[in-house]
């Protein structure tokens, strides 16, 4: 080494404390080695025994899941225990000689399992893997016994996720599924480690963290063979908390039953319009997380994803449609707001509206005769939006529509959401670079042409149309509770806008939505004489898939299915105050009144029967 | 700009006292780190060399060009650019903080094309040349008063406070260490080492009620009574230790360790890269390598005791402090002896900026030494 002490240029009083700071350097040092030697050669004893593969393991201990409840108490989603083998390959001696034993233990095709587990290597070998789950008791009787014959061999409990509700309401619970490396590095998932299980849609993946609660460890000594000496250490795990939502499983059922009876796809919203509360979400077809729960295979997977129907989206939220008649009411609301529509207002409905050199037509065939707003939403007659929207613009129709909440998302907390579309001439200049049509306003003002909107936008309208023009974010968590039920944390309703819209047009539209119920010739007959002497309001609407002037034919049952029109309904009751509020498609479930209203009815019939119901029963507890 | 007379200074004299010592200690040592992370990176047991360790070792060849670059200058004409350099570093560390992304719920780093950045990383060096720099222009005056301390305290809290928003608690300590240690040096009266001693215990108390996060109160909290919360806080430690103390004397060997363990330590190849060494080589491998790192700090400081002027004394000192108090606080940690912070182990630890600050400090302790002679 060359010589680093030259003459004297540093000040003396630096070069002292230079030779100090190398004496304290090598004492901290030394300090450190110490510890060393101490953990490594002296205490290291303890975590390595006499053997020289004994060794520490870390097992985990997996925190038991939240469970997910509807209002009533109900229990949608929980965990039951499923009972797995595990094996550590560096502790098993002779592998395949094991994995076979194993095998024949649990009744399973020994080629599977060992083409399952592979030739792991490195690392993985001091990993348990997973050789066989959802043992019965039996099943693992026979392993434990014998556990003293398979080295390396485990067994443990691990929780598996079981949805009773599956058919209902898969999309609002979600499911879990194995985390991605995606996920893993968006930073979304810290603490979050790979081979965990997270929510992969609704609630599950909403409130994941709420819900998994905290992983415990124990640290364990284990010999030669895997099997657990001592235990060195342990932390428990905390449980994941409880997630209660505003569903009602009644209603979820009944929904499903009245799906289920037309065979058809659609999906179905109810709402409180008091408050924002979601009653009821169910989009059909749908998926069965049980399945997902116990580890889907690529090949399910594929299915699932290429069927052509869509299992995975979720209708009520994502699904897209014209709204057709339902959008009266915007029309209507735009004409009295702007005093098209005044006091002795009438239009004579000769069947057609003529624009230009084209015929517009009514949906019935030899008109209405003369109708004022009444009853045009009563009879739901085309002609007189022809002429209102036109009076107005489409400008003004996609105000008012907007207004309501249409083509934005209702910010419902669970789930992704479409917003929707409400064409403007502006738009239309953007989108497809060509100017608006007046032609097209007419289309627009009975609800056909650009305008879509999702099932649950069409609920959270008519809930502000009829709670007197409050609109309420739409929500499906009412509360979170801890393991043992007792309350941490309430979502409160929260009021995105009142309506700028006047109480008197309102109340104009809400008369005529109430007629369409209860006077002659109303299209939503279906709801009369509903339990209590409750009257209801609603509004039926015909999506169109291709347009009349395409298909001529007026006899829908020699339509073909994949060309029938899309059948709304959208209801709230009491009329005049209401509590729940009920929006249902069909696909290509033909003309409105006919094929939708009945599905709402038995859920506005169940929702006040159990009103009564469970109203007598805190009377009774009393 | 002085370039010439430097370059042609290289010629003998500067050739003949290369710093050999040193920069064989700092590759060595950084060869060792970059097959630890081999070990380190879950991708070990898919075989193959692991991304991570592919990074680090283009890093270390970056960082040694790098290295040698920074020798090639006299150090002296550095003294100039200590003030543009760190107003540099300070934009640079508002820029991430206004601009930067976050990652991990925290905004260290800047992105520049492929590469991550994480300028609180050069602003270590920033402040050991503009401290030396400050330092040296007193050289020989009596000693300092608290008036004259100011400007500098100053100029050493604002990239302090900047880190801490980030929040990288780690970090700031060793900012703040690194110019406490300089206050160490530099002659000062030894009542106002008293006052300054007790401003900054004030500061810790103010720092608990104002800025700590809560987990870095509770792993502080733990590291005073450990059962306190034996899962989250403690656990690191505990992993740590067990990991380290079954390494035995001589270890498990490379990729042998029974890593099972270390699943629990989600900074194994950062902070706790130690720990996977201690495991694999022992108590041989493991201290070996400490003497190694001992050897460049007691190396650092003969480097500052024989340098000709005050400023390349400074400069060497301050490089050494930043090395000693990463490596101990670091491995005290790994230890079991000090709480959990995120301090990254010099040389060690997986991480480019990282690395690159360490080897530039390496190639300014090696620019000074080589110099010794030539006034």
């Amino acid at each position: 080494m060359n010589q680093l002490s030259g003459s004297r240029v540093v000040e003396p009083y630096l070069e002292r404390r230079i030779v100090l700071a190398v004496l304290v350097v090598i004492a901290v040092w030394l300090l450190l080695i110490a510890r060393l030697f101490y953990l490594q050669v002296v205490e290291g004893d303890r975590y390595r025994v006499s053997s020289e593969r004994n060794s520490v393991r870390t097992h985990r201990v997996i925190a038991s899941r939240g469970i997910i409840l509807d209002r009533t108490g109900k229990i949608l989603t929980d965990s039951r225990p499923s009972f797995e083998v595990l094996l550590v390959p560096s502790d098993s001696g002779n592998l395949d000689r094991t994995l076979e034993r194993v095998a024949a233990l649990v009744e399973l095709d020994a080629e599977q399992v060992r083409e399952r587990v592979g030739v792991p290597s490195g690392r993985a070998r001091f990993q348990p893997l997973r050789v066989a789950r959802e043992l019965d008791r039996r099943q693992l009787a026979r392993v434990e016994t014998r556990l003293w014959a398979l080295p390396g061999v485990l067994t443990q409990v691990s929780p598996v996720r079981e949805y009773p509700f599956a058919e209902s309401a898969a999309h609002v619970l979600g499911w879990l599924g194995e985390i991605s490396p995606r996920e893993l590095e968006s930073g979304d998932y810290q603490g979050y480690r790979r081979g965990d299980s997270v929510g992969k849609g609704g609630v599950e993946r909403l409130l994941d963290r709420e819900l998994r609660g905290r992983d415990g460890g124990k640290n364990v000594l284990v010999d030669a063979h895997g099997r657990e000496l001592e235990r060195l250490d342990a932390v428990e795990s905390q449980p994941g908390k409880n997630v209660v939502l505003t569903l009602d499983h009644r209603l979820q059922a009944v929904a499903l039953d009245g799906f289920a009876a037309t065979g058809r796809n659609g999906a179905l919203v109810a709402l409180d319009p008091r408050n924002g509360e979601v009653l009821a979400l169910l989009s059909r077809p749908s998926f069965d997380p049980n399945s997902f729960a116990a580890g889907l295979d690529q090949e399910a997977w594929a299915r699932l994803l290429a069927d052509p129907d869509k299992p995975l989206h979720d209708r009520a939220l994502q699904g897209q449609y014209p709204p057709g008649s339902t959008y009266k009411v915007v029309t209507a609301l735009a004409g009295l707001e702007k005093q098209v529509i005044r006091p002795g207002f009438e239009v004579d409905c000769g069947g057609s509206y003529r624009l230009g050199r084209r015929r517009y037509r009514c949906w019935k065939r030899h008109g209405h005769g003369r109708v004022d707003l009444h009853r045009a939403l009563v009879e739901s007659c085309d002609v007189f939006f022809y002429q209102v929207g036109q009076a107005v613009g489409v400008d003004v129709l996609a105000y008012y529509a907007r207004a309501l909440g249409f083509g934005s998302p209702t910010g419902i907390d669970v789930g992704r959401e479409a917003a929707g579309l409400v064409p403007t001439r502006a738009w239309k200049q953007r989108r497809f670079g060509e100017k608006w049509i007046e032609g097209e306003t007419l289309s627009v003002a009975i609800g056909q042409g650009f305008n879509l909107w999702t099932p649950l936008q069409l609920a959270s309208a008519y809930g502000a149309i009829g709670n007197g023009g409050t609109r309420y974010r739409p929500y499906v968590v009412k509360k979170l509770t801890d393991a043992n039920g007792v309350q941490l944390q309430q979502n409160e309703p929260e009021v995105l806008a009142e309506v700028a819209i006047s109480a008197k047009s309102l109340a104009e539209v809400r008369s005529g939505l109430r007629g369409v119920v209860h006077e002659p010739h109303g299209t939503g007959w279906v709801m009369r004489g509903l339990p209590g002497g409750v009257e209801a309001a609603g509004k039926t609407g015909t999506a169109q898939v291709v347009s009349l002037a395409k298909h001529p034919e007026r006899d829908e049952e020699k339509i073909p299915v994949a060309l029938r029109d899309h059948a709304w309904f959208v209801t709230y009751a009491p009329a005049d105050a209401p509590r729940i509020v009920v929006a249902v498609l069909l696909e290509h479930g033909g003309h409105g009144g006919s094929a939708a209203a009945p599905i709402a009815r038995r859920v506005v019939q169940t929702f006040l029967e159990n009103e009564a119901s469970d109203l007598g029963s805190v009377v009774a507890g009393n | 700009m002085t370039w010439g007379p430097s370059l042609q200074g290289i010629d003998r004299r500067l050739v003949q006292n290369f710093e050999w010592p040193l920069l064989g200690l700092v590759l060595g040592v950084s060869l060792v780190g970059v097959v630890n992370l081999i070990s380190a990176s879950p991708e070990a047991a898919d075989g193959g060399i692991p991304a991570t360790a592919w990074r680090q070792l283009t890093w270390l060849g970056i960082g040694g060009v790098a290295m040698l670059a920074v020798v090639i200058p006299d150090y002296r004409t550095l003294e100039r650019f200590a003030l543009p350099f760190y107003g540099l570093c300070v934009a640079l560390l508002a820029l991430a903080l206004i601009a930067g992304p976050v990652i991990n719920g925290s905004q260290r780093w800047l992105i520049l094309g492929p590469v991550r950045i994480q300028p609180s990383e050069l602003c270590k060096l920033a402040l050991i040349l503009l401290l030396a720099r400050a330092l040296q222009r007193r050289a020989g005056s009596p000693a300092l008063d608290l008036r004259e301390l100011a400007l500098p305290g100053l100029l050493v809290a604002i990239p302090c406070v900047l880190v801490l928003r980030q929040p990288d608690l780690g970090t700031t300590l060793l900012l703040a260490l690194v110019a406490g240690t300089f206050v160490l040096f530099s002659r000062v009266k030894v009542r106002l080492l008293a006052g300054l001693a007790a401003a900054g215990i004030g500061s810790v108390g103010l720092a608990w009620f104002y800025y700590l996060h809560d987990y870095q109160k509770e792993r502080l909290l733990t590291f005073l009574e450990p059962e306190r919360d034996p899962l989250g806080s403690a656990y690191h430690a505990i992993q740590s230790q067990i990991a380290v103390g079954s390494g035995g004397m001589f270890g498990r060997g490379f990729l042998r360790g029974p890593q099972s363990q270390l699943d629990f330590l989600p900074e194994q190849q950062t902070d706790f890269v130690f720990s996977v060494l201690g495991e694999e080589w022992g108590f041989f491998g493991a201290a070996l390598v400490l003497l190694l790192y001992l050897a460049i700090l007691v190396r650092g400081l003969m480097i500052a005791r024989a340098s000709k002027d005050a400023f390349g004394a400074y400069v060497a000192l301050g490089v050494v402090s930043l090395f000693f108090w990463g490596g101990a606080i670091n491995v005290g940690m790994v230890l079991g002896s000090l709480p959990v912070v995120g301090v990254p182990l010099p040389f060690l630890s997986y991480g480019g900026s990282s690395l690159l600050t360490c080897l530039l400090g390496a190639g300014l302790l090696m620019n000074i030494s080589m110099r010794r002679y030539v006034f």
